[in-house]
């Protein structure tokens, strides 16, 4: 087997190589599903009803979708300055906390105005958070894989630690239960932020922020100074200095960016949806970790985050509804898990052409 | 595009036979069949009588060829002797745990044999490169290679060294090996070979005993013509003020020790200045320091009387610093980028390229398209990819980004390596041009016989410092080559 | 004095350490080899779970079962670990989406809950456990009883693998031609070592050992399967490695300073002191960040850094 570099993309296959990608996870999980005595089909279709298809299930997933598509730009924002951000899921929390405070402390205020403090504060949250890997990376050269990854367990402890264990303001310390059953303290009501109803599909403040978000983070990166530098210094961090961009300062630009837009995620967790700090439902989430193979899937374009965003969302949705003795556990996991595989494998036809010697 | 096109060449033992061609004339693809890495589309190699087929390395090193490549092929932390035994699958049985204390002891009975003196504890990274070329060389020789091919060994070392090595080429022939030493150099060729290939354009042209060749007769095969010794302009224009003065300036290398040591040189506009050494003599670290890619720390830099704090490119830019790096495809150019974000890469900050944060696409576009045709650079558009273009191409756009700034000055760093002869020429000519505009240029080269065509004045580094300045056409090679070698005389 | 706090935090150390040690084992010859794969938390849940179905099915003594059991739970690992390897090695792709990917398909909400509840693994403990291999009159010793003494055949064993892995990278020649694939593989590859090979080895390797690692869990510390049971311990072994520079004896001493932090907070319940656990156990991350940035001047990079070719894919300059 050969494998040359191709001269020139045609602008089909970076549509055409994804969807195949989608098709072959598909048969491969209905492999799984089938040698495991599920019948593929009649799952499959389950899936797509629970998803979109069901009463309340388009809402349901755009639920699951707004966190991703944050978490989602916010990996895209770093990667595609090759900024390995893993963080997002402590820069969600970050923002979460930061949110949920403001949230709080503005009680009385009106609506609208808590909205603006709840994600100035979200992003302010991830942002302060990320640029902790961003200046070691910046002026110490440290790797912001394991940094950003070491401190989601910290902000992860760290909120445990302002729930379960101590007194702090966050902490529902109010009725009975506050001392076994420990949880956040709930939001006013004045903090949830609104939604839109059309035609029975509820959309949230925080996903149509999400989608100005990702209209806001194409327009830098495609049309600007700022996105010019970014694509060049992600090439070659060496042909960035020598063309007198400066580079360092361009890492924590990017890397606060990425951790602001996680961070704003987290607010909407706490607006949108939860309305009190809960690290269990947090964790188990997994909003930061799903970001990146959702901005991976959608080869870093923030449009196609979006739509990817909606897929995953729609699977994790169905995975959720669908719990239960007839329908095997962990089958969400593996699906997306495939799809990702397969995308993957796909790139490799995209930059390359292969040729099988007979 | 073929690079070899039915080459017939054959080498005996004990034999020490150049192959001898320009830039792109097929040397190395053809050391890569022989070596293994790639596969002959057609004919064959035979190999003390029997026909071979190489499919990897380890064939080729397993049937006793070894080569020694322009690019070190060695692990910087390893030791030396780490580096000599790596892949050694001989005696695997027995020797399934390393001895150091043998391995070290061969490695040493080998370099006092061919004259390689190296330290068979220190670490790569420790090394010179002349040292590293010696570990090299080990590497094939512990291996008992029977043919040992290398790979332009002179480009990175002193005369004073390149005589060294032609001991340990005679010494390695005496004991019946055979010797493929591959060069452009045609001096160097005579001094050590028995017998001369050509290859011109993939083909090969002649093969000749080199007692009966001469210099002259070698280039005309190499070229396909006579050669016309590259004529110097008996005057360039009047020379006017200073644009780069450099005093007492001292920087780092890479490890935190001095690379640059008290550079004392002043050029003027109009002026080529050429900086003449043996690579890694600190004139990497001298061009990186005036650009402001790396920071002074003693000293000052100024441009046309400005002085500069150092250590911050835009700065240096800005006060009309041009720079064409030695690294075209990892620092002069963003390589997965398109020719034309390449051309703006350093005026994308102000108009007309951009108006506020926008860039302005048509703009940028059009000012490609520019260059692409003034400047003859073959490519499939303006949004071609960087890394497609051939390195003459690439230095083209280079070139051109450079110029369009206005500069006043123009520090170029081995403009021609890996180009034709067609690309070298080019070269030249936009370097004598910058020159006559006015512009200063400060021209970094190993090449000494380029310096000695196209600069004024000639400083010789050696050791990170000015060991000496002359006018080009007084200094002699001799004069310069000790210079090169740290045995000259300080002025 | 054997129930105190400190030796109590030392024992459990060594017993919470000893699944991050496998992993840790496994990951420093994945990435010494050059390949990165932050799938160790899918592949230790792999393990965890097909160890635990092996001892639920398989009939016969509990020391047979328990091998069986572990070899089972390493090639489940290694199988993951081949997917991973496959995609970045064959096929080029971006080594950290493709260990997330792994991570996700195999992890807690994929395919290793997929098998355990459908293979009906949860809510029973393990029918043959790791027990303590010593007598019970050794392990009353003070202060070296519960912490040497104390411990499972596993844990032993584990002793033995970083012996081995020492001793493999250091004084082999296979050793020794990783390392060069690791650091420099175009200098490998030119001296006929296969670069591919070694890579695809020695990740499938390193699955097998992070299989154990979470077996370890499943037959050992739980010892029961449930979904998710590794609780992120695959993550702190990945750490783990940096913070031991690649070296598999300082692999030990990190795995049990990690491990006795995971154990803190039950240790200091069961003594009844109500410091908050949490921000104790930020201390690991915390000291790996540290040890992160102390490496990574360019002078402690030469001695102490990542192998230079971590993370990026070798391709053999073709035309």
């Amino acid at each position: 087997m050969r494998i040359e570099r191709r001269l020139r993309q045609p602008w089909w296959l970076t549509v055409v190589v994804p969807v195949v990608s989608i098709a072959v996870a598909l048969v491969l999980s209905g492999v799984v599903l089938f040698l495991t005595g599920h019948p593929p089909l009649k799952s499959f279709r389950r899936i797509i009803d629970a998803a979109f298809i069901a009463n309340g299930a388009l809402t349901e997933t755009i639920i699951s979708a707004t966190p991703l598509i944050f978490t989602g730009l916010a990996a895209a924002v770093a990667f595609r300055m090759n900024l390995f951000n893993i963080g997002g899921e402590g820069q969600l929390y970050s923002g979460a906390i930061t949110g949920a405070a403001v949230g709080l402390l503005m009680a009385g205020s009106p609506s609208p105005l808590i909205f603006v403090g709840m994600i100035v504060a979200g992003a302010a949250g991830g942002a302060l958070l990320a640029s902790i890997p961003a200046l070691l990376r910046a002026f110490f050269s440290t790797n912001e894989i394991i940094t950003s990854l070491m401190l989601n367990y910290v902000v992860a402890l760290v909120l445990e630690y302002l729930i379960f264990d101590s007194h702090s303001y966050l902490r529902d310390t109010s009725g009975f239960e506050a001392n076994v059953f420990p949880q956040g303290k709930t939001l006013p009501d004045e903090a949830t932020w609104s939604s839109w109803t059309i035609h029975g599909l509820v959309l949230p403040l925080g996903f149509l922020v999400a989608l100005a978000v990702a209209v806001f983070v194409w327009v830098l990166y495609s049309r600007t100074r700022f996105g010019f530098e970014v694509q060049v210094i992600g090439d070659s961090t060496r042909a960035g200095r020598y063309a007198g961009m400066r580079t360092r300062r361009k890492i924590v630009a990017v890397m606060c960016l990425s951790g602001a837009i996680a961070g704003i995620g987290g607010a909407s967790q706490m607006g949108d949806f939860r309305h009190q700090l809960d690290p269990r439902g947090l964790r188990d989430a997994s909003y930061g970790y799903t970001g990146i193979v959702v901005a991976a899937l959608a080869r870093y374009n923030p449009f196609a985050v979006v739509l990817v965003a909606l897929l995953i969302g729609g699977l994790t949705n169905a995975g959720f509804t669908l719990q239960g003795a007839d329908f095997p556990a962990g089958l969400v996991g593996v699906m997306q898990g495939l799809i990702l595989f397969c995308a993957l494998g796909g790139e490799l036809f995209v930059r390359y052409r292969v040729r099988f010697a007979w | 595009m073929v690079a070899n096109d039915h080459v017939d060449f054959d080498a005996a033992e004990g034999e020490v036979h150049a192959l001898l061609g320009e830039n792109g004339a097929g040397k190395t693809t053809l050391s890569k069949m022989l070596t293994g890495l790639y596969r002959p589309d057609e004919g064959e190699i035979v190999l003390f009588g029997r026909t071979v087929e190489f499919n990897s390395p380890r064939d080729a090193l397993d049937a006793g060829i070894a080569m020694v490549h322009q690019h070190f092929r060695l692990v910087s932390p390893f030791t030396v002797a780490e580096n000599v035994v790596l892949g050694d699958e001989r005696d695997v049985g027995r020797s399934f745990l390393l001895r150091p204390g043998a391995i070290e002891g061969r490695v040493g009975e080998l370099s006092r044999r061919y004259g390689l003196a190296v330290d068979p504890r220190a670490r790569i990274w420790q090394l010179s490169v002349g040292e590293q070329q010696r570990v090299e060389i080990l590497k094939a020789l512990y291996q008992d290679a029977r043919i040992l091919i290398l790979d332009e060994p002179t480009a990175v070392l002193t005369p004073q060294e390149a005589e060294a090595l032609f001991e340990t080429i005679r010494a390695m022939a005496a004991d019946g090996r055979t010797v493929i030493f591959i060069s452009h150099k045609l001096h160097e060729v005579k001094a050590v070979a028995d017998r001369v290939t050509v290859l011109r354009r993939g083909k090969s042209i002649a093969t000749v005993a080199a007692a009966d060749a001469t210099p002259r007769s070698l280039a005309a095969l190499m070229v396909g013509r006579e050669l016309e010794a590259e004529r110097r302009p008996a005057e360039r224009g009047p020379v006017g003020e200073p644009v780069l003065k450099l005093d007492g300036v001292w920087a780092d290398g890479d490890r935190g020790v001095p690379a640059v040591k008290d550079v004392a040189l002043t050029i003027c506009a109009g002026e080529i200045v050429g900086v003449a050494g043996v690579a890694g003599n600190g004139q990497r670290e001298l061009a990186e320091t005036i650009v402001g890619m790396r920071p002074l720390t003693d000293g000052a830099v100024e441009v046309c009387g400005r002085r500069l704090t150092g250590g911050d490119p835009r700065e240096a830019i800005s006060a009309g610093v041009a720079y064409v790096p030695e690294d075209r495809l990892g620092t002069g150019v963003a390589p997965s980028l398109s020719v034309a974000s390449n051309v703006v890469l350093k005026s994308y900050r102000g108009s007309p390229v951009s108006s506020g944060p926008f860039l302005r696409f048509r703009r940028i576009r059009d000012l490609a398209r520019g260059v692409i045709d003034r400047y003859d650079v073959r490519t499939s558009g303006p949004n071609a990819p960087a890394w497609q273009l051939s390195g003459g191409n690439l230095q083209k756009v280079v070139l051109a980004r450079e110029f369009s700034g206005e500069p006043a000055v123009l520090v170029v760093a081995s403009p021609t390596r890996g180009l034709d002869v067609a690309g070298i020429e080019t070269v030249h000519s936009y370097l004598r041009e910058a020159a006559s505009a006015g512009v200063g240029v400060l021209l970094i080269s190993e090449d000494l016989d380029e310096i000695l065509v196209l600069a004024d004045r000639v400083a010789v580094m050696y050791e990170g410092a000015v060991v000496g300045e002359r006018v080009v056409g007084v200094a002699t090679v001799e004069e310069l080559g000790l210079m090169m070698a740290g045995a000259g005389s300080e002025d | 004095m054997n129930n105190s706090l400190v030796v109590v935090v030392l024992a459990s150390g060594v017993l919470y350490g000893t699944p991050l040690l496998y992993a840790a084992l496994g990951e420093v010859l994945a990435e010494r080899s050059g390949v990165l794969n932050l799938g160790v938390e899918g592949m230790m849940l792999m393990g965890a779970v097909m160890g635990f179905w092996t001892v639920e099915r398989m009939a016969g003594p509990t020391p047979l079962v328990l091998a069986a059991a572990i070899g089972v739970a390493a090639l489940a690992g290694a199988v993951m670990a081949a997917i991973h390897a496959f995609l970045v090695i064959t096929l080029r792709a971006n080594q950290i989406v493709s260990g997330l990917a792994l991570t996700i398909f195999a992890g807690a909400a994929g395919l290793s809950s997929y098998l355990g509840n459908d293979l009906n693994l949860a809510g029973k403990p393990a029918k043959h456990q790791f027990q303590e291999v010593f007598p019970t009159s050794w392990q009353d010793l003070p202060v070296i009883g519960p912490i040497v003494f104390g411990q499972s055949a596993l844990v032993y064993a584990s002793w033995v693998c970083v012996a081995l892995v020492a001793l493999y990278l250091t004084r082999t020649r296979l050793g020794l031609n990783l390392r060069a694939v690791g650091e420099s593989p175009a200098a490998a590859d030119a001296m006929g070592v296969n670069v591919s090979r070694y890579r695809y080895a020695h990740t499938l390797v390193g699955g097998a050992f992070a299989g154990v690692g979470g077996a370890a869990f499943s037959l050992s510390i739980t010892p029961q399967w449930v979904d998710g049971l590794t609780q992120g311990a695959g993550w702190i072994a990945i750490a783990l490695v940096i913070f031991a520079f690649w070296r598999p004896t300082l692999c030990l001493l990190g795995a049990y300073f990690f491990g006795a932090f995971t154990a803190l907070p039950f240790a200091l319940q069961g003594h009844g002191v109500t410091v908050a656990p949490e921000l104790f156990q930020t201390l690991p991350y915390v000291a790996t960040i540290v040890a992160l940035v102390l490496v990574s001047s360019r002078a402690a990079r030469l001695r102490f850094g990542a192998p230079a070719a971590l993370g990026l894919p070798y391709v053999r300059e073709e035309r």
